[in-house]
């Protein structure tokens, strides 16, 4: 009895752990909080969700709460924004750069993102093979260039529309 | 950003600029026409020398909107 008496004074006195930030795995209750911003408008002003799929340069991702802060410049693509469990909402993006900051927020910067249903599939599809043309012709380097760069974005498009 | 080889001849800016136009381009129509806004640009400049100003000149032409 007098055991158990000592050892319950000896853990009291012992110094209290000091609160570490230890960088864990995010639970499912974990959100994190995520600005997405266009020029023009704010989708996402500090908002909690769950868990933000991006396209990164350096290829696709998701970020979830307490993730290590980084900055990710982000290819032409779909970014799907999951707030809860069950309900995730996608944009096309046509690129911008993912920053995730200490203290679990993460802000997106795009120039322009539209949700799915707002592209038009014929247009995409004729714009890809004006696109394509201009790639294949006698044009200059730089024209040539810009062609693939938005013929990259086209095939994306299409990508994303055709596997919703 | 597959085709990297943009890096030698355009600025990031321009990239940028170039893949909101394509995406402005593929959406529905009702959409573009607010959309097509967003991509105009107009600027002018006009150079100083000795406190007189010269001649005020827009960056991009306009497009004579007379000519059929």
């Amino acid at each position: 009895m007098s055991a158990l008496r000592l050892l319950s004074s000896a853990a009291r006195r012992a110094p209290p752990a000091l609160a570490l930030q230890r960088r864990g795995y995010a639970e499912v209750a974990d959100k994190i909080k995520l600005s997405l911003v266009l020029p023009h408008q704010a989708i996402f002003t500090s908002a909690d969700v769950v868990q933000v799929n991006i396209t990164a340069a350096s290829g696709d991702m998701g970020i979830l709460a307490n993730h290590v802060p980084s900055i990710e410049p982000l290819r032409p693509g779909v970014l799907e924004v999951i707030d809860s469990a069950n309900s995730s909402k996608k944009w096309f993006v046509s690129g911008g750069f993912a920053n995730v900051h200490p203290g679990n927020s993460l802000t997106i910067n795009v120039v322009e993102a539209a949700p799915l249903e707002a592209f038009s599939p014929e247009a995409v599809r004729a714009n890809l093979s004006e696109a394509l043309k201009v790639v294949a012709g006698n044009g200059s380097e730089a024209d040539k260039i810009e062609a693939r760069i938005e013929a990259d974005v086209y095939e994306a498009l299409q990508h994303a529309l055709g596997s919703k | 950003m597959s085709s990297a080889t943009w890096r030698g001849v355009f600025t990031y800016n321009k990239y940028a600029q170039i893949t909101a136009r394509a995406v402005r381009q593929s959406l529905n129509e009702t959409e573009r026409v607010a959309a097509e806004k967003r991509g105009t640009t107009a600027l002018k400049y006009q150079k100083w020398e000795n406190g007189v100003g010269g001649q005020q000149v827009l960056l991009i032409p306009e497009v004579d909107k007379t000519a059929a």
